[in-house]
């Protein structure tokens, strides 16, 4: 790996679980400051390759470095840079409060209670657990014990952060503070994120680049821009007074697959058009052929459109 | 300078854990000591008044001796089951200092806390026989500790097993009754009992404390070298299994 902005640099990972083929050849790169999304359905090798990245699973073949170490010859010094939350389990003590918790953590990780207490403090109050210190984790909220995992995984003040799922089950407002909280991560401190989620809404408000996993393979690595523009299909719905005459169905239809229904005096004609500029060439055929336009809407792909476009369409 | 930290951050769980924990920390004392009791007024029904001073001695170290071993070979093994049933033994190995000094840390605080409790235990005992022992503590603790670090090893083993198979508690069962048996086998003059772990160490420490036996300078060699082939075996056995779950993505599951 020469380029120095690149933290994280998988190339041709593979693990196999028996006869299961879990990893198949990945390769992907995450830069220092970037906010990775890696979206897949169940059983796609999104967490395999996480874990495999922290060492957690040994893979069959393929190179990891991060920070330019070899996972499989450095893992520890990989570590002393690395912080995750695990999807699945608890990643901390219910039996310990977040004060307790935090300076645990710190300390398996070779710093001392006075050394840590200055980041703890920061991080009980960013993440809004001050006045909750010293409670019992056990009594607390899905959401609050999240954000006890959260923070212990990052009170070593890693490089890299690995969020496995980090808001299954969480409400609409933790889910909201922790994207602020992770955004802020790379605002203000410059860290590198890797995340996989099936909240789409989460990962599209999070991530400046997604992959795409399907079958343990890539079928998606771009930015969240690139992807959308690539399937930047718009739908758009009409209502008129009246069907649309034969000429005028022809042209629509070169625009993109429409139907029209017609009941109780009026037609609602619903297209989806290949590029998003042709709305103007729909206008102009509804205009020529004299139709009357009672009520116009249209809709885009969010993330959630494209990433099921994705995974029905690739083989 | 990291791995002390290590260790203040594992002696400040055991001590948080005894703290939420008190009253199971007490009842355990409580359910030692009537065992103990049964065993002393079943001793004393069945043999009446012909049991000997020295057979309660015995028994009374014997027991606190047995005590000693199973909490020992429960360290790892029972660490990693209880860290797998809560969750949090992924992020263990997530210390760039290594899980295994995690867990050898928790072990070396356990038999810190063991020897807290067997002593509590072995003057309960000596209360209820009315045997008072003049106890050789610095030979009693040493020794112990020479002897202990076999069955860490062993406590090793169950524990990779543990990381595999998760639940690991009959095992546990079998080898109770197990050592009681083992402790009673014939060592010395040296024979080939001597060589399993745990069992030279155990008799050296029963016959020193209650008839003040002394051994020569080749026994403790001996001890010495069986605890740490047991504790280099048991080592080995953990690595092997932690590879193990690490190619089959067990370590998190169970």
């Amino acid at each position: 790996m020469t380029d120095p902005g690149v933290l994280i640099h998988v190339e041709n990972l593979r693990k196999t679980y028996g006869r299961t083929i879990a990893v198949d050849g990945l390769s992907f790169q995450a830069r220092k400051g970037e906010i990775l999304g890696i979206l897949g359905p169940n059983g796609s090798g999104k967490t395999t390759t996480l874990k495999s990245i922290l060492g957690l699973v040994s893979h069959d073949s393929g190179e990891i470095l991060v920070n330019g170490l070899s996972v499989a010859k450095n893992r520890k010094r990989v570590l002393e840079s690395a912080g995750a939350v695990l999807e699945g389990a608890r990643n901390i003590y219910w039996y310990l409060s977040p004060r307790e918790n935090l300076l645990y953590f710190a300390g398996i990780r070779g710093i001392s209670a006075r050394r840590a207490t200055p980041m703890i403090e920061h991080l009980l109050r960013k993440l809004e657990l001050w006045e909750v210190r010293n409670k019992e984790v056990r009594q607390f909220s899905s959401g609050m014990k999240q954000k006890v995992a959260m923070a212990c995984a990052f009170v070593h003040d890693p490089e890299v952060l690995f969020l496995d799922e980090p808001t299954m089950g969480l409400d609409v407002e933790i889910a909201l503070s922790m994207r602020n909280w992770i955004r802020s991560l790379v605002g203000e401190h410059g860290k590198t994120i890797l995340v996989t989620s099936h909240d789409m809404g989460f990962i599209e408000s999070l991530c400046d680049r997604v992959l795409i996993i399907r079958s343990g393979r890539i079928i998606s690595d771009e930015t969240l821009q690139s992807l959308k523009a690539r399937f930047s299909e718009k739908t758009v719905e009409v209502v008129l007074e009246a069907p649309l005459t034969q000429a005028q169905t022809e042209a629509a239809e070169a625009l993109g697959p429409c139907q029209t229904v017609c009941d109780d005096g009026s037609c609602r004609l619903r297209i989806r058009l290949h590029q998003p500029g042709s709305i103007m060439d729909l206008m102009d055929i509804l205009r020529g052929g004299g139709s009357v336009v009672k009520d116009f809407s249209t809709s885009g792909n969010d993330l959630e459109d494209i990433f099921l476009q994705m995974i029905r369409r690739e083989p | 300078m990291r791995m002390l930290t290590l260790a203040v951050a594992e002696l400040r769980l055991m001590g948080w854990g005894l703290k939420r924990y008190f009253f199971n920390t007490g009842a355990l004392v409580l359910v030692m000591y009537l065992v103990f009791l049964g065993m002393f007024w079943g001793v004393r029904a069945i043999a009446g008044g012909s049991v000997s001073g020295d057979s309660l001695d015995s028994m009374v170290v014997g027991y606190v001796l047995w005590l000693m071993a199973m909490m020992s070979i429960q360290a790892t093994g029972g660490e990693v089951m209880n860290e797998s049933q809560t969750g949090t033994l992924e992020q263990l190995y997530l210390s760039p200092l290594g899980a295994d000094m995690i867990f050898l840390f928790r072990i070396l605080n356990g038999i810190l806390f063991n020897y807290i409790f067997v002593t509590i235990m072995l003057f309960l005992s000596m209360l209820t026989t009315g045997r008072m022992l003049t106890v050789d503590f610095p030979f009693f603790y040493g020794v112990l500790l020479l002897s202990i670090l076999s069955l860490v090893g062993i406590s090793f083993m169950l524990g990779g097993i543990g990381l595999i198979h998760k639940r690991i508690g009959s095992v546990y069962g079998i080898l109770s009754f197990a050592l009681i048996g083992m402790m009673l086998l014939p060592v010395y003059p040296f024979t080939g009992w001597a060589l399993l772990p745990f069992v030279a160490g155990a008799h050296t420490v029963n016959s020193h404390t209650v008839h003040g036996t002394n051994f020569p300078a080749w026994w403790y060699i001996l001890i010495t070298a069986n605890s740490l082939f047991y504790l280099a075996a048991g080592l080995m056995v953990f690595r092997v299994f932690e590879r193990k779950a690490m190619r089959l993505n067990k370590m998190g599951q169970y």
